[in-house]
């Protein structure tokens, strides 16, 4: 009994001289990884076009389902929602929007810092959640893979395409 | 029946069928593409490989199509083998060489039946390295979309547009791995089923243009049963609908079809498809709308047209109970007009509250009195109203006066398959089972017979044997002798042009001769010696052949006939309205318009006699029209996808269809308007205390059930609002569905509990039964590893089998009644040198009152026109193309002149209900003069 205390006594006592684990933050930030599961963005293609096609599948495989968007095509072709929001105040930063997307739009940052007095205000529209970059991928662009034709990129000239055929000639 | 052994178990199969329906049917998941369940197998895709093994000794067995096998008795297949799976996953991972790995641009993905099959198949990663063969798309029109990249040329599209629809310009092109489904140039797809390619299509090649543009995926629409509101055929649909996020989209997003098999099957028309969009049209009314009084600048209003401005619904729905009120007190007179577009329950709500002696039903005295005697004929113990499956099945039809392509363009569609008749009976006679799509097709035997009297020449006259084309009077004349000589008199033949004479023996043989003969005839002709012919006819033959005949009589509007059984013959028309209103002019009269443009009911005199006499006009609708501008107040009303209800079709087939959304702002059901007025009336008179306290949708159903003999069946025909399956309501919503903490975040970050349903057994949210498998309500077709709609055969009975479950439609029962007294009255026309008979043409894109709102249909809408023949139009000195002045009833309306061949010399053909020409619809057949019109200013269009 008598034992036990002075042991634990002991060990407090020891501590004394270890170094500190705690932060002084927000003064001193820890450092978080590239790949921390923080606030989402949007990011944008090499060619700083949207990279979101607006396909939904974040949605779908948002468990708390705070995810929603409307899909729009614009003149150039492309697939891009109209408006997209996240409920941040719902949001568990699983990151299975960033696994479901296809086109590496949606990308969790090193970013958890969002506290608001207002619950209102932790719903992000798409002007809040775009940024200019690419963000962890910096190459891919996915209508340059895939086979719809959008403003500059025809029929053909997606990658490991060949060109149109010609319904009308013999294609011997 | 065969018993056969898949992969060691026992399975029962029907006697020559093929193992991959016997598959299905015992739900065994295996993949397929070209093999429709209407259409049958050709063996295209080699994609339901299975392994056949010739005895329990033979353990290597080899690879069959299963789709193109015949079952045998004692069969021994397995589709779990290796080298059957191992096949398939090659032949699927072949076909994904091309893919142009777009499915999240793809509007078919998440009901893609290729993503579906991938998947099964267990294609997951790409390992060819060539390159992918592309194509370039095509224009197909304001509703279809072409992708052409997508396809894997299973040829299901142009074996259901050129097979099975009779269309021509959709065609495979080029050859091998180049082959291209597209039409010879860029343009509309001219078949009136060309959107059936969305869901015939097994991947994203075509896809819907209207849907697109307010684009959710499957997953996100929440559905239930509804029926099609653009004609009386009573199709079934899943119209998908999603809240907006921004408060701008529209909730209404599509419709697609809902099994039916008695009805619709698998296939929608276009008008049917597309036209959901008027629900988001720019006319929809949306809030209650109360006439100004500011002074309107003459130029742009007719006199007694009224502007509108919104109000706050609680003072509208006031100042109608204080008419109530009024009326109690005997001080004001209220009048109700029906609507042959609003549900049974509206009709009666409205036909409760203002009495049975003054309710009316919103048509012309000549309507009415078709649509009464079609509801007379139908009652003949001897007439029996077919069901789709039964039309495809007569071995002779005669169409009379109908132009069903563009009435009842699925019944149109049903007819296509029967001319196939004979050849599927040779087919059986030479043992091919009539899966064998492409062998039962080649043989080469005469069609069916199938003849068509009528006034245009048909989309169905490629497959007609006998066309003849006549005025309504002839065709009368035509369908009379036809009677005559089926009962062995050829008096009214003997008077007939010898041509014309050998055709309607010909008719007249066949059908004697036929087994299972099909009339078809309608209110199109808007003819009453024609539906009477039509019945005539199928009484002589059900009396020789001693069974009911089977005769299929169009009406124009999704419930004419149960608009119909509210009135006693000869009561209930708008002309008798007019004449009552003036007798009774003392009292001061409010008139309540149920969905309903007088307009395109009655003369333009007899309208305005109505509104004239009524010093308050009250209209309760979903779109703007002409009546709306004489309206005093107007109540925004629920469209069908917005609300519950019955509605009676062609067959008198009594089908309700459930709220899929509720409606935007203040939209909610007609009968809930009225209501709510009867609510804020302090004192209620018995009467109006019953309809103060109904509170759901079934209420009305129970009271009509109890009220009207005929509607004994609607207290059966689904559940009503206490229905609970184990416990739980329906869910609108797939288990999938997202961004419910999202969607209305924007607005106000808590999430508001679900919108309850207070008239079906349904949730508007996620919760409760999703499975379609445990009831007809689920109308989100959906099974396990089957995404796409080719699910609906885990939920029939067995391929092409009723849907599982109870069914939603049962047929009204009417009290037997014979055919009344009829002769043919001897015709005198009368002919001045300068007037024409204006006879009625229908469309399928502008002839339906609500389908025009869509803004697709409008954009194919035709100009004003009118049809003349050739000789009229050289005595009148016009050429094709000129503008013209067309004078009828004593309206005059600018029309492009079109000349035919084959319209009738003396006649001029009306588009009915096109937009420009709505109110002439209520006048055909009527005289009319037709001249070029000369004063016309440079620069001017029709």
């Amino acid at each position: 009994m008598i034992a036990s205390q002075l042991r634990s006594m002991w060990l407090v006592f020891r501590h004394l001289f270890r170094r500190n684990a705690t932060v002084q933050y927000p003064e001193e930030k820890p450092y978080l990884a590239p790949r921390y599961r923080g606030r989402i963005v949007l990011t944008r293609d090499p060619d700083g076009e949207e990279r979101c096609v607006a396909c939904n599948l974040c949605a779908a495989a948002c468990p708390p389902d705070c995810i929603a968007l409307q899909k729009t095509e614009d003149e150039d072709g492309r697939w891009r929602p109209a408006w997209f929001r996240i409920n941040f105040s719902r949001c568990i930063m699983c990151g299975l929007c960033e696994d479901a997307c296809p086109t590496y739009a949606i990308q969790l940052t090193p970013d958890f810092e969002m506290c608001e007095y207002d619950r209102q205000n932790m719903v992000y529209e798409k002007e809040d959640l775009l940024i200019s970059g690419p963000g962890k991928y910096h190459d891919y662009s996915f209508y340059r893979i895939a086979g719809k034709a959008v403003a500059g990129k025809k029929k053909g000239e997606a990658e490991q395409e060949s060109k149109p055929v010609e319904i009308k000639s013999l294609n011997l | 029946m065969p018993t056969i052994t898949i992969d060691g178990k026992n399975y029962q199969a029907e006697e020559q069928e093929n193992l991959l329906s016997v598959c299905l049917t015992a739900g065994i998941n295996l993949p397929y593409f070209c093999w429709h369940p209407a259409m049958g197998s050709v063996g295209a895709c080699r994609q339901c490989a299975v392994i056949e093994y010739k005895n329990t000794d033979d353990k290597h067995g080899r690879l069959v199509m299963s789709c193109m096998t015949q079952v045998r008795e004692g069969g021994i297949y397995s589709v779990d083998a290796t080298r059957a799976r191992q096949f398939r996953g090659g032949i699927i991972e072949n076909l994904m060489t091309n893919h142009p790995h777009d499915c999240p641009v793809c509007e078919e993905g998440g009901e893609c039946h290729l993503q579906d099959m991938t998947e099964m198949s267990g294609h997951t990663m790409r390992r060819f390295r060539g390159r992918k063969r592309t194509h370039r798309n095509q224009y197909l029109g304001p509703f279809i979309n072409h992708e052409m990249n997508r396809c894997i040329a299973c040829y299901r599209c142009t074996r259901f547009y050129r097979d099975y629809a009779g269309g021509t310009d959709l065609q495979p092109l080029a050859r091998n791995n180049q082959v291209y489904f597209g039409r010879h140039e860029d343009g509309l797809l001219e078949n009136g089923f060309s959107g059936n390619l969305v869901e015939v299509c097994p991947t994203g090649v075509f896809t819907d243009k209207t849907f697109s543009k307010h684009f959710v995926r499957k997953w996100d629409l929440q559905s239930a049963p509804s029926v099609c509101e653009h004609c009386a055929v009573g199709c079934n649909t899943a119209p998908g609908a999603r809240a907006p996020g921004n408060g701008k989209d529209p909730i209404l997003r599509r419709v697609v079809n809902l099994y039916n098999r008695d009805i619709n099957g698998y296939f929608l028309c276009d008008r049917g498809r597309f036209g959901y969009d008027y629900v988001n049209s720019e006319k929809r009314i949306k809030n209650v709308l109360v006439a100004c009084e500011k002074n309107i600048i003459s130029s742009t209003a007719a006199p007694g047209e009224r502007i509108h401005g919104e109000i706050h619904p609680e003072p509208a729905v006031k100042h109608l109970a204080r008419h109530l009120a009024e009326v109690q007190q005997g001080r004001r007179r209220l009048i109700g007009i029906g609507s042959p577009r609003s549900s049974l329950e509206n009709n009666f709500a409205l036909r409760e509250l203002v009495g049975k002696n003054n309710f009316f039903s919103g048509l012309s005295a000549r309507d009415l009195q078709l649509l009464q005697l079609v509801d007379r004929t139908q009652r003949d113990a001897r007439i029996h109203c077919p069901t789709t499956p039964e039309i495809e099945s007569a071995d002779a039809i005669l169409i009379l006066g109908e132009d069903i392509d563009n009435t009842a363009p699925r019944v149109a569609l049903a007819v296509r398959q029967a001319a196939r008749n004979r050849q599927k009976r040779q087919a059986q006679q030479l043992q091919i089972p009539l899966w064998q799509d492409a062998s039962v097709r080649q043989l080469r035997v005469e069609a069916s017979p199938i003849f068509f009297i009528g006034l245009e020449k048909p989309r169905l006259a490629d497959i007609t044997s006998a066309t003849l084309l006549g005025t309504p009077e002839q065709t009368a004349l035509f369908a009379d002798s036809i009677a005559q000589l089926i009962l062995g008199d050829d008096t009214g033949a003997r008077k007939l042009a010898p041509d014309c004479r050998a055709q309607v023996e010909q008719v007249a043989n066949t059908l004697r001769q036929a087994e299972n003969p099909l009339i078809i005839s309608g209110c199109g002709s808007r003819s009453s010696d024609i539906i009477h012919c039509a019945g005539k006819i199928a009484a002589t033959l059900a009396d020789t052949s001693s069974s009911p005949c089977s005769l299929y009589l169009a009406c124009p509007e999704v419930n004419s006939l149960g608009l119909t059984q509210f009135f006693p013959a000869g009561e209930g028309d708008l002309e008798q309205l007019a004449h009552t209103l003036e007798i009774h002019s003392g009292t001061p009269c409010t008139l309540i318009v149920l969905e309903n443009d007088l307009y395109r009911r009655a003369d333009r005199h007899t309208v305005e006699r109505i509104f004239n006499s009524a010093d308050a006009v009250i209209l309760i609708d979903t779109l703007l029209n002409n009546t709306a501008r004489h309206a005093d107040l107007i109540f925004p009303a629920a469209a069908t996808a917005e609300s519950q209800g019955t509605y009676i079709n062609s067959q008198g087939t009594a089908q309700r269809f459930y709220a899929v959304c509720e409606g935007a702002s203040y939209i909610q059901e007609s009968w809930r308007w009225l209501v709510d007025a009867a609510n804020f009336c302090k004192q209620k008179s018995p009467q109006l205390a019953t309809i103060a306290a109904w509170r759901h949708s079934m209420d009305l159903s129970e009271a009509l059930a109890a009220n009207f003999h005929q509607f004994e069946v609607l207290e059966k025909i689904g559940p009503d609002e206490n229905y609970r399956l184990n416990g739980l309501k329906i869910a609108r919503q797939s288990h999938r569905y997202s961004g419910r903490t999202a969607l209305g975040a924007k607005a106000q970050v808590a999430e508001l509990p679900p919108h309850p349903d207070p008239d079906a057994p349904m949730t508007f949210s996620m919760e409760g039964i999703q499975s379609p498998a445990m009831t007809p309500l689920s109308a989100h077709i959906w099974s396990p590893g089957w995404n796409s709609n080719q699910s609906i055969i885990k939920f029939q009975q067995e391929i092409n089998g009723h849907r599982l479950g109870v069914r939603g439609s049962v047929p009204i029962r009417r009290q037997p009644q014979p055919l009344p007294e009829w002769q043919l009255a001897a015709s005198v026309p009368a002919k001045t040198s300068k007037t024409l008979t204006a006879v009625p043409l229908y469309r399928l894109f502008g002839s339906g009152e609500l389908s025009v709102g869509a803004a697709a249909i409008a954009s194919v809408t035709d100009i004003p026109f009118a049809q003349i023949s050739r000789e009229d139009a050289q005595r009148l000195d016009v050429t094709a193309g000129d503008i013209g002045q067309l004078q009828l009833g004593g309206e005059s309306h600018t029309v492009e002149i079109r000349i035919s061949d084959a319209q009738p010399p003396g006649t001029v053909g009306v588009p009915s209900g096109l937009p420009g020409l709505e109110t002439l619809a209520a006048l055909l057949p009527a005289p009319a003069q037709l001249e070029r019109r000369s004063d016309r200013e440079p620069g001017e269009t029709p």
